[in-house]
């Protein structure tokens, strides 16, 4: 039913092919289907809203540059406007610093904080880890085994209730590491206490980057959610895990352009390799449902 | 003399309803209703209102927002009841839990598992994730919290053999429920639910349970069309209802499965679990635009 979706936008782009005049109606026909599209990969229907706003605007205002057609110009147009919108790339250095992972329960903090560790250390760079995640159970085991695996040395006590003690004594004990990466326990907007909680633990590490990581397929809650994460200790970067499913991401998208951060890292699979740096290109073809959206626009 | 007052109704146009309708599908959009989820209820309920008398002074969005009410009631259906369903069964009931990564699977393992104790059941658990870190001293923890056995083999056995042991466990102890919990895995990855199937072959559920989460999107739909298709589903538990969100998810995978649902769960501790009501959710997911 999505390759349906898929080609209904095609098949507006190619009502506009022929047009060297930009048609209205031809416009606001790809623009809904422009609209269908994105509330189908998850993006928040309000942000939909005005991105096709911008579009359909900038479509029916802007000349078309020289030699290009109508098609050609809409496309360039989408193109550039969804790119703005996850075009922030989070840079990432490899110079020393404390990293704070946060999200919501589930969404794959721990097993993406053992895949940093991972893409770290084989920058070169010495990484430990903290498992600031007192509540789960296992979850010291989880981290623990993961980091063994790779050689990196993990704090934790699964008997300690306090997630700031285990921190601090975390930090004093990897002080020889270059890159501290601390894993935090799942938690959502309404629980204040443990709002509370990671912004204590943000104070307390001076974390040089905040992270927020979100499940591919989380739906219209995730401008709200990370807007909530954002205010308590300001997201500086996005996380997208499990796109080797068939989510599109597009709640991900959401919290960004909620956050004005950037997507940093992909995660692509279980196992602590599968992570990637972040394309936009291949991401907004997926979220679209097309083929490379920028070779057609090169193209153009 | 007689008053001549005669009931006066009007006949519903389409244009009538174009204005409440986009709102509605609005609304269901915003609530993660999927796409596909939402074009169907929305042209059921237009179908269905279209030449249908009104009378003068019932407003048209009154009319609508009753009709996609019942629509989503219809979607929903009964809910699963467990208990009756245990009552009628031989025993011991084998339950297998499914579904990808992160939804919350161990945690309403552990959850139901409770539940069920306090409804008078004997409950085993089978460790049937032996893939991912932590996953078995996860569910033992659990277990042990709740004094509830659990059947476990090391990290990287094979899952069917931990769950054919639960059962044999389970039949030779008279035990009432097997619990079986299983890793996280993508519809998309064929060797995860070939495997998935063997498991099913091997330990014979009465019942799958497919979890999923309430605050998942679009990929509601795809993935429980592809868990139905491949291993089967006859029941659903929607967890983290509790993070604010609508539960449009129910809807979606009601609407494309057509399974009923068993469980809400609503939050990380054992009694964060509720029998499913479908007149709840769908008042929840109209708060917003009705
Ligand atoms: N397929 C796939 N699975 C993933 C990915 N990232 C995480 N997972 C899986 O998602 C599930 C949840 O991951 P965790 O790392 O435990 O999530 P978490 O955010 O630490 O969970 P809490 O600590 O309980 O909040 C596990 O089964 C992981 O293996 C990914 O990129 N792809
Ligand atoms: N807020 C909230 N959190 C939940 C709920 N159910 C589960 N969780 C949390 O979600 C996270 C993942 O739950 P798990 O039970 O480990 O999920 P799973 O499906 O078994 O995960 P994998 O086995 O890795 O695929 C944990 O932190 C749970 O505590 C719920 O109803 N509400
Ligand atoms: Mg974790
Ligand atoms: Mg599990």
């Amino acid at each position: 039913m999505l390759d349906n979706l898929s080609s209904s936008l095609k098949d507006a782009l190619k009502k506009l092919a022929g047009k060297t005049v930009v048609d209205r109606a031809a416009v606001d026909d790809l623009v809904k289907d422009l609209q269908r599209a994105l509330i189908s990969s998850d993006v928040n229907v309000k942000l939909v809203m005005e991105l096709s706003k911008a579009i359909r605007t900038r479509s029916l205002e802007e000349e078309p540059p020289k030699g290009m057609n109508v098609r050609e110009h809409v496309l360039r147009i989408v193109y550039q406007e969804l790119v703005r919108l996850v075009w922030a790339s989070t840079e990432v250095k490899l110079e020393p610093q404390t990293i704070l992972m946060a999200g919501l329960q589930g969404s794959g903090k721990t097993t993406t904080t053992a895949k940093l560790a991972r893409y770290f250390q084989k920058k070169g760079m010495k990484v430990g880890v903290i498992c600031a995640d007192t509540f789960r159970p296992g979850a010291f085991d989880q981290i623990s085994t993961l980091c063994t695996k790779i050689n990196v040395p993990c704090f934790g006590n699964p008997q300690e209730k306090d997630a700031l003690k285990i921190t601090r004594e975390g930090l004093a004990a990897l002080k020889e590491q270059e890159l501290i990466i601390v894993d935090t326990q799942g938690r959502h907007a309404l629980e204040a206490e443990l709002i509370k909680e990671i912004i204590d633990l943000n104070v307390l590490t001076k974390a040089t980057h905040r992270w927020l990581v979100i499940d591919a397929a989380l739906g219209q809650q995730a401008s709200e959610q990370a807007k909530r994460f954002h205010e308590a200790i300001g997201i500086d970067g996005v996380i997208i895990t499990k796109m080797d499913g068939t989510a599109k991401g597009g709640g991900a998208m959401s919290a960004v352009a909620e956050t004005k951060s950037g997507i940093a890292f992909i995660g692509s699979g279980e196992t602590i390799e599968d992570l990637e740096r972040f394309d936009p290109d291949g991401f907004i073809s997926r979220l679209l449902g097309m083929g490379d959206l920028k070779a057609l626009v090169e193209r153009a | 003399m007689k008053t001549l007052i005669i009931d006066r109704e009007l006949i519903v146009s389409e244009k009538d309803l174009d204005d409440a309708l986009s709102e509605l599908e609005l609304t269901l959009l915003e609530s993660d209703v999927a796409l596909p989820a939402t074009d169907a209820i929305i042209s059921s309920v237009e179908k269905n209102l279209v030449g249908r008398h009104r009378k003068i002074g019932e407003s048209v969005d009154h009319l609508v927002v009753h009709a996609l009410k019942a629509a989503l009631l219809d979607v929903l259906g009964q809910g699963f009841d467990l208990k009756a369903y245990i009552a009628k069964h031989e025993r011991p009931v084998k339950i297998l839990f499914t579904g990808v990564n992160g939804t919350g699977k161990t945690t309403t393992v552990a959850k139901i598992g409770s539940w069920l104790r306090k409804e008078g059941f004997t409950v085993v658990i089978g460790a049937g994730d032996t893939y991912r870190a932590g996953a078995i001293e996860q569910i033992a923890v659990h277990a042990e919290r709740l004094g509830i056995r659990v059947i476990q083999h090391q990290e990287g056995a094979d899952p069917s053999a931990v769950l054919f042991d639960t059962v044999e466990y389970a039949k030779a102890h008279k035990i009432d429920v097997v619990l079986a919990d299983t890793a996280g895995r993508f519809h998309n990855k064929a060797n995860l639910m070939s495997q998935l199937e063997k498991i099913k072959r091997v330990m014979k559920p009465d019942l799958v349970v497919y979890v999923d989460e309430a605050v998942a999107g679009n990929d509601a739909v795809t993935r429980a069309f592809e868990f139905d298709r491949t291993v089967g589903a006859d029941a659903v538990v929607l967890t983290k209802a509790d993070m604010d969100s609508r539960g449009g998810a129910a809807i979606s995978i009601a609407h494309t499965i057509g399974k009923p649902l068993m469980f809400l769960g609503v939050g990380q501790a054992y009694d964060d679990i509720m029998p499913f009501e479908p007149a709840t959710v769908v008042e929840e997911l109209l708060e917003g635009g009705a």
